[in-house]
């Protein structure tokens, strides 16, 4: 922490790095040449080099496999629930963090253990509950559970932006004759700005990404999300890896660029456990 | 919100209103407060409620079944599925979390010396996580295939092995397997926690500990791991919350074979479901309730306190 390195700490430790950044790199790497390679090259002539590159199966994918709509379903349904969470969960973060009411401690822990349940517990009675109110095999039916877990998810980072931010502006905007709401909605809301969006981002990423309700809840190939479509094409005999990988570039790869160029907002959404890992 | 703990540090401003009538402030907290709660109390109160009671129910899809009491969870503990899963979780839950954590502590500390291009390095450990869940294990499960597999290519070409080795097929790799592919997705919400955990634990400290004669090893051992114990559990809690829910992993890896090798409770749940048992499907999900309200009891506690 305080000493300078010596050079034999200098080479241990660069190249200890340097072998995680290989094991970080190598997946995201193959991953990468095998999309761009046709199955007699995957096959026959297996390589680690991007050998007769080609941008046939991004081709096929987007022209033959409906991938477009599964991207516009899959947008539908993370971009619906994250607008409601947002929207029910900064109301909720801001009362339960600046105003004081009879059980407000008490609905903060209720909001904090559904946080923590498990989607796992709860796609029995769901599946049960979407089928009795006709919203099975809907997109409107799968925005409704992704709310178990987007609604608790952004209230929860929200809350900790929300207490980041000194409730001093806010006060004098009252002393100057603003009403609470007014504070909230032209004061507070705007100082919160980059917060929002990055509570947005993660709630989008973690409706974007999920499979398991995706998988139960909607059925008809035309209203799959993007992670079923392609979770479908490996359960079967044969793999056509090109296409997968191909897919799964188009549905990482946007994310992955994204969080790395905001890294400052992803590690303190991390920290507040935004992503689970 | 500063780094170093996990929920938002920062320290709650809150002095007493003087600008309104207890009574309105009241009113405007419930009526902001009402949306999310609803929303809450029908999704996610109510069918965990539900759950527990369809669990002693013989309920199938088309028939709401009659009170059974028990005999879900007997039937349970006789199939091999179930006690397979109960092994299975156990197992690929505590290797993955083992492995993380010294993964996580190793290199948070290495991240934490004087090292060039630290944001550089943070970045690049951030990607495994940044990747959907679903497109990471779908990525391994071509690295380990037999056919046209990263691993295979390299174990084959370099000699050290003479036949494909189907990593998720034999019975013995399948769950190394998994664990392998999920911790590689799952470390870097362990490293970056710590990191930032261990830039929190004030200099002084290390200084002190210094003129004390304290070694690099002992420093770590009596300064840096004292400083972010905290840290430290609340990330294990949490993690193991859902990495014993993790349906993605086994269900792309394996769907829980080869015959059973790695089934575990969210995806036995998930074959109850399409087997159309409700009853008996909810009982797997509802016995793994008492772990999980074990652990996010104590994640609770820990996260009100640092309020």
């Amino acid at each position: 922490m305080l000493d300078k390195l010596t050079l034999r700490q200098k080479i241990l430790y660069y190249g200890l790095l340097i072998l995680v950044a290989l094991a970080i790199i190598f997946p995201i790497y193959f991953m990468l040449i095998v999309s761009l390679k046709l199955p007699r090259d995957i096959y026959r002539t297996p390589s680690l080099l991007p050998l007769n590159a080609t941008l046939q199966n991004y081709d096929d994918l987007l022209n033959e496999n409906h991938f477009l709509t599964n991207i516009r379903n899959s947008l539908f349904v993370a971009g619906a629930s994250t607008f409601v969470s947002v929207l029910f969960s900064s109301m909720a973060a801001y009362s339960l963090v600046r105003l004081r009411y009879l059980y407000r401690d008490w609905i903060g822990r209720l909001i904090l253990f559904t946080y923590l349940t498990p989607s796992g517990l709860l796609f029995i009675p769901l599946s049960v509950i979407i089928a009795r109110m006709q919203l099975g095999n809907t997109l409107h039916g799968l925005i409704f559970v992704y709310l178990t877990f987007a609604a608790p998810l952004s209230t929860w980072l929200l809350m900790g932006y929300f207490k980041s931010i000194p409730i001093d502006l806010e006060e004098q905007a009252m002393v100057d004759g603003a009403t609470r709401l007014q504070a909230f909605i032209r004061i507070l809301l705007p100082l919160t700005g980059p917060g929002l969006v990055a509570v947005s981002v993660f709630t989008f990423t973690a409706a974007w990404n999920e499979l398991l309700f995706a998988l139960i809840f909607v059925s008809s190939p035309d209203l799959q999300t993007v992670p079923v479509a392609i979770s479908r094409l490996i359960t079967g005999d044969v793999f056509r890896w090109g296409l997968i990988m191909a897919g799964s570039i188009l549905a990482g790869l946007p994310l992955m660029i994204l969080y790395c160029l905001a890294q400052r907002f992803v590690v303190q959404g991390l920290a507040a456990g935004a992503v689970k890992g | 919100m500063s780094q170093g703990t996990m929920v938002d540090p920062a320290i709650e401003v809150r002095s007493p209103s003087r600008f309104s009538l207890r009574t309105s402030e009241g009113i405007l907290g419930y009526l902001l407060v009402a949306p999310l709660v609803i929303c809450i109390l029908l999704l996610v109160v109510y069918p965990f409620v539900f759950a527990i009671y369809i669990s002693f129910t013989d309920r199938v899809i088309g028939s709401e079944g009659e009170f059974i009491g028990l005999a879900n969870y007997v039937t349970l503990m006789n199939k091999p599925d179930f006690q397979a899963s109960i092994r299975n979780t156990i197992a690929m839950v505590s290797g993955i979390q083992i492995v993380k954590l010294g993964i996580g502590l190793g290199l948070a500390a290495l991240l934490n010396q004087q090292i060039r291009a630290r944001q550089f390095w943070r970045g690049l450990i951030l990607l495994p996580w940044a990747m959907p869940a679903f497109v990471a294990f779908i990525t391994w499960k071509l690295l380990y295939a037999p056919q046209g597999g990263a691993f295979n290519f390299i174990l084959i070409s370099t000699g050290l092995v003479d036949t494909h080795v189907d990593f998720l097929s034999t019975r013995e790799l399948a769950m190394p397997s998994v664990i392998a592919a999920s911790v590689w997705r799952g470390f870097p919400f362990w490293v970056i926690s710590f990191l930032a955990a261990m830039q929190s634990v004030p200099r002084e400290l290390y200084e002190s500990a210094a003129l004390d004669g304290a070694g690099g090893w002992q420093r770590f051992l009596n300064v840096t791991l004292p400083g972010i114990r905290h840290v430290v559990l609340v990330v294990i809690l949490i993690s193991t919350i859902w990495t014993t829910n993790s349906f993605e992993a086994v269900w792309l890896l394996t769907q829980g074979g080869p015959s059973n090798a790695t089934m575990t409770f969210p995806v036995l749940a998930y074959y109850g479901l399409q087997s159309l048992r409700i009853g008996e499907a909810a009982a797997v999900s509802v016995a793994m309730l008492p772990i999980f309200a074990v652990l996010a009891l104590i994640v609770a506690v820990r996260l009100q306190k640092e309020d």
